[in-house]
């Protein structure tokens, strides 16, 4: 059995908990669900809505705000109810801070950001992404794995009905050590492109800076950043924290569109690990052609405003 | 904000390449040799690694490392492969010509292929285990003055934005005092270029001369090619009038280093030194070795040709010059490595013996030069003193005098031979294209890019690994931008964008109709090329932030 | 205030990887190596709690001889002294080793601090420091932007990154363990007098426990396939980007 353990704050769910269900659904095993919090069944009854044998909700006043200790506590307690093989997370920033501690808790091993599962191993990026490895767990016992990002998709999840139950566990508040405040957002000087799904990028192809403006409708049209290679940042038409490349941000995003850009090796290095790559071009030699999975040759001036008809239709 | 640091040595080497590391470990053995008062010595390094900014082709010819380092097998001399077979085919567009005999200048029986990077960290490995000092990431800057007399340099200031502005991390530069300073800071040394200039050490002496090597590292497919073989080119794709050929050395481990040396002192204002190379590289003789290979590494470094003659003063008060600073190469046999050690050890010599004796001036320091002229170097480099010379007059006269020398012992009539720049030599467009004058953002004679076999300036760059932080000023010092797009343009067609073989040096729309030279510093590979190739000698090429530069493993 | 910082030495960002012939790990033979940027940041951070604090920090690395390159380069930029916890065994090894190796290291030392950085530039699985605090017994918190210490007192106030631009302050006592995140100030040099004094600066060796069995292991590194054939789509502008985004949104699920 599968036990996902799905995240939620404030009692919105995190889309990224359906990646999740959707993956170890993909494994063909019997699969729980499980959601830590305060007031969450709302929550829980959403994630009724997948293939699963149950949701347990794990409702504890202390566990209210999200803590390492709190949560570690929780799932050691529910890990020792449910004796799952395997427990699956999504791969998000919360995850990463207290699924190590839980994997040392309970002595089991962990593998983090996970894009698949193959034959009983695990692949996932390493060397930032310049290189894939298949992660075999030599061990019987349970383990417990995080999935990227994206690596799954949400609208793949298996619908169902699965009966929600709650789960109580004992939770001494006073051994929590982390004393959260409450999360607040800042606007962030530099622009993480790493955290964007979607890039449009611009190369010298766009020929002046006032035809960014073109690029940066695209983007809007597709939810999307705007980035660009080298010369453009050089040239100071788009700020350097816009650059994708060795010299700038290295992305994999879902989407990317390349706009005008011939793809030079050094932006290349930057943005080759993406989902999924378009490039449009006139140049029929192209490098970034060979690296694309979608091509168009031809004047971007014409199709770039025809895609922005496209997706507004 | 920290206050500049200051550093008290007895004798400083400036530069971390073969004659430097042969200098410090003289001084090593000389102090284990002689013993008394243990001397203060240390190594500046550009480079963020020792050996991470050495290229050559190259096949050495160890003598010197028999006399300094007698047990180097012993102690794992990277000497890659002996050489076993050695080849020189005359090239056109097609067809190869192999000599049927080897003149005694190429001949290579006794030497070895190796890589430059992996012999200078080996040589740097044994100057460290002498407990001397290699600081790495630490260009010199500028000489400093005590009075007349040299003594010592200052570092490179590190935290500097580009709009030189200071940044929090601010640290100005080293002053290291020193009683003698030995400047072997590499062909076109920044330190030796501007203290030759200063102390007039050049007066008399013809002007130096040099050459672009371009270099790849390639793995080809296993039995393709045996280890020790030595091949060198002439005739294509360079023209009759233009000096240099092509190279070709296999390695063990199906590794083949390969390249093309161009004198920089070309008459085509549209020749491209890259372009040229790729053409090389498409030639049966070399293409039927790299097809179906994959490209390791590239680089770029100039070379000093112009011989005995253009070697300046090397000495001065608290000052010595050593190795291809100071252009010890031998341009006939295509080879300084053995001397720049060979120099390296003198000025060694000498400066322990001015330090120890307490007179560091410039008549004690005469003493390296004495040392000079009575060594294998002046026997080997005085024969063909001329040589480079000669091929100003065309390749065939060259290889005629070449061959000559070994009858004459180098001299002819007018001797020396009459000298220039190289830069001096480059044509105006009008007077070498005449009517046909190309456009200069063309390519005579283009070459097709295919990216398995040719490949763009920009992708040899990534494969050179040059990394340089961004945030810092250019490092190519252009003193009148304003040339670029009016007087050059038209008189020359802009030769940097084509001599610079890491794409450097772009002229780009500056927005009103006109262009404009956008300086790409970051692309460095610190060849030199443009330092020395500027029609109108305005580009100063300094030390970026320390630890920039190339990545020349394996080269 | 007495801080250990976690390094660990890595190929450099530029090194052309290759694969080694058992396809379990990279050819690092001659490589070129360089500390873990996240460490850097966390040295750094480190230092400046030094400089502000007082105290001494001391830098613990788990790994083969060769990675006496960045101890002494911690060295050189101000770190007090260093434990290395030596064996060839530790270059690729899975986080639970690991964490392990650098407990044995920081036990010892008291320390009121552990700053390690959020993840590793080879390996990048972020659990080594998270799984070192719960064997030290630390409260942690992980891809810190800031930290807040008051002299005299016994708690911390950090900062961490979330999502998408949100982040947030949480307090915990000391001692703690906290990861670094890339970024966060900016990284001194080491100067020339730091480099000398570097050399005689104490490293303390010590050997590491006896490998736990059983851990994760890479049963096979590879380069990614790009398997897919590039789709060219034609047709006037109009009609291939009519098509372009039909199949983004139906095929590749892209939009």
């Amino acid at each position: 059995m599968i036990l996902v353990v799905a995240e939620q704050r404030d009692g919105t769910l995190n889309r990224a908990s359906l990646e999740t269900i959707a993956a170890a659904q993909s494994t063909g095993d019997a699969i729980k669900i499980a959601v830590l919090g305060s007031g969450v069944d709302a929550v829980a009854q959403e994630l009724g809505k997948a293939a699963a044998s149950e949701v347990i909700a794990v409702d504890d006043p202390a566990l209210k705000d999200y803590t390492a200790d709190g949560f570690v506590m929780a799932l050691e307690q529910l890990f020792a109810a449910e004796t799952p093989d395997r427990v699956f997370l999504p791969h998000t920033y919360q995850t990463r801070d207290f699924a190590p501690a839980l994997a040392a808790r309970v002595t089991r091993p962990l593998i983090t950001d996970c894009i698949a599962v193959k034959d009983g191993a695990y692949v996932r990026p390493m060397f930032q992404g310049k290189l894939q490895a298949d992660i075999a767990v030599n061990d019987a016992g349970p383990h417990i794995a995080t999935f990227q990002i994206g690596a799954y998709r949400a609208d793949a999840m298996k619908a169902g009905s699965a009966p929600v139950r709650q789960a109580s566990v004992a939770i001494d508040a006073a051994k929590i050590r982390q004393k959260p405040e409450a999360p607040f957002k800042e606007a962030k000087q530099a622009v993480d492109l790493s955290q964007a799904e979607r890039i449009v990028a611009v190369g010298r192809g766009i020929k002046a800076q006032e035809h960014v403006a073109l690029a940066q409708q695209l983007a809007a049209a597709m939810g999307a950043e705007l980035a660009a290679s080298r010369p453009i940042c050089d040239a100071g038409w788009l700020p350097m924290d816009r650059q994708i490349g060795s010299s700038g941000q290295t992305v994999a995003p879902k989407l990317y569109v390349a706009l005008g850009i011939s793809g030079a090796i050094q932006h290349l290095v930057g943005m080759k690990g993406s989902r999924t790559i378009v490039a449009v071009n006139k140049d029929p030699e192209a490098p970034i052609l060979e690296i694309a999975d979608y091509g168009i040759v031809g004047d971007l001036f014409e199709i770039v405003p025809a895609m922005i008809a496209a997706l507004n239709a | 904000m920290a206050d500049r640091e200051t550093l008290d040595v007895d004798i400083l080497i400036v530069g971390g390449g073969p004659a430097g590391m042969s200098a410090a470990l003289r001084l090593a053995q000389l102090q284990k040799e002689k013993g008394g008062e243990p001397l203060a010595i240390a190594v500046l390094e550009k480079a963020r690694e020792a050996g991470a900014h050495m290229l050559s082709g190259a096949v050495l010819d160890p003598s010197t490392l028999k006399d300094l380092v007698p047990d180097f097998k012993e102690r794992g001399a990277p000497l890659a492969a002996d050489v076993r077979r050695d080849d020189i085919y005359f090239l056109t567009r097609s067809a190869k010509f192999r000599l049927p005999i080897t003149p005694p200048f190429f001949r290579n029986h006794g030497n070895y292929i190796i890589s430059l990077n992996r012999f200078v960290k080996w040589l740097a490995g044994l100057v460290e285990a002498e407990g001397i000092d290699i600081f790495t990431g630490f260009p010199a800057t500028e000489v400093l003055f005590d009075g007349g007399a040299v003594a010592g340099v200052r570092t490179g200031d590190r935290g500097i934005d580009k709009h030189g502005q200071r940044k929090p991390t601010f640290e100005p530069g080293v002053d290291i005092r020193a009683k003698v300073t030995i400047l072997t800071d590499g062909v076109r040394g920044n330190l030796t270029k501007s203290i030759v200039r200063q102390l007039g050490l050049d007066e008399g002496k013809s002007p130096a001369v040099y050459a672009i090597g371009i270099k790849e590292l390639w793995e080809v497919p296993a039995g393709r090619t045996e280890a020790g073989r030595v091949v060198h080119t002439m005739g294509f794709p360079l023209k009759m009038e233009e000096f240099g050929g092509g190279f070709m050395y296999s390695l063990p481990d199906n590794l083949v280093s390969l390249g093309l040396v161009a004198g920089l002192d070309y008459k085509d204002p549209m020749f491209d030194p890259h372009v040229a190379f790729q053409h090389l590289k498409r030639h049966p003789l070399v293409a039927s070795v790299l097809d179906g290979g994959s490209l390791v590494r590239y680089g770029a470094k100039a070379l000093p040709e112009g011989g005995w003659y253009t070697i300046p003063k090397t000495y001065a008060s608290g000052v010595l010059i050593a190795g291809d600073a100071a252009g010890f190469m031998n341009s006939a046999r295509l080879k300084g490595i053995h001397l720049a050690m060979r120099t390296g050890m003198l000025a060694a010599e000498t400066a322990f013996d001015a330090v120890r004796n307490g007179d560091t001036s410039e008549a004690a320091l005469k003493a390296y030069d004495d040392r000079v002229q009575a060594s294998a170097v002046r026997a080997e480099l005085y024969p063909v003193r001329n040589v480079h010379q000669a091929f100003g007059y065309g390749t065939i006269a060259g290889a005629a005098f070449t061959g000559l020398s070994l009858v004459t012992g180098g001299g002819w009539i007018k001797d020396p031979l009459p000298a220039h720049g190289g830069w001096t030599r480059i044509r105006k467009l009008a007077s070498y294209y005449k009517d046909a004058r190309p456009d200069s953002e063309s390519t005579v004679n283009p070459v097709k890019i295919d990216r398995q076999l040719t490949f763009d300036r920009l992708t040899g760059v990534h494969y050179s690994g040059t990394r340089h932080p961004e945030d810092q000023p250019s490092h190519l010092i252009v003193h009148d931008a304003n040339i670029c797009a009016t007087r050059c343009r038209e008189e020359y067609g802009n030769p940097c964008i084509r001599f610079c073989p890491a794409n450097v040096y772009e002229m780009v729309d500056a927005g009103d109709g006109t262009k404009k030279l956008q300086v790409n510093a970051s692309n460095c590979v610190h060849c030199k090329t443009c330092d020395i190739m500027d029609p109108y000698q305005i580009i100063d090429w300094v030390p970026p932030e320390g630890g920039g530069g190339p990545h020349y493993e394996g080269m | 205030m007495k801080i250990a910082v976690c390094i660990k030495q890595v190929v450099t960002r530029e090194w052309q990887l290759r694969v080694n012939d058992q396809k379990t790990w990279i050819r690092d033979q001659d490589a070129s190596f360089e500390l873990n940027e996240p460490d850097a940041y966390a040295l750094e951070e480190a230092l400046r709690l030094k400089e502000k604090h007082g105290g001494e920090v001391v830098v613990c690395c788990a790994g083969p001889a060769r990675s006496t390159q960045v101890i002494r380069e911690a060295l050189a930029r101000g770190a007090d002294r260093a434990v290395h916890v030596e064996s060839d065994a530790l270059a690729a090894a899975d986080a639970g080793t690991v964490a392990a190796a650098l407990a044995e290291a920081i036990a010892p030392e008291q320390v009121d601090l552990v700053l390690t950085g959020l993840q590793s530039d080879d390996q990048g699985f972020g659990q080594v420091g998270v799984i070192l605090a719960e064997r030290l017994g630390m409260p942690h918190a992980t891809i810190i932007m800031e930290v807040q210490a008051e002299p005299g007192q016994t708690s911390l106030r950090v900062k961490r990154e979330l999502e998408g631009g949100w982040f947030q302050w949480v307090g915990l006592p000391m001692p703690a363990l906290l990861t670094i995140q890339s970024g966060i100030n900016q990284l001194r040099y080491a100067t020339l007098k730091g480099i000398m004094a570097a050399k005689k600066k104490e490293i303390r060796k010590v050997t590491p426990p006896a490998a736990a069995p059983g851990g994760p292991r890479i049963a096979s590194l590879y380069f990614p396939e790009k398997g897919k054939k590039t789709q060219i789509v034609t047709g006037t502008p109009a009609e291939a980007a009519k098509e372009l985004v039909r199949r983004l949104r139906e095929e590749a699920r892209a939009l």
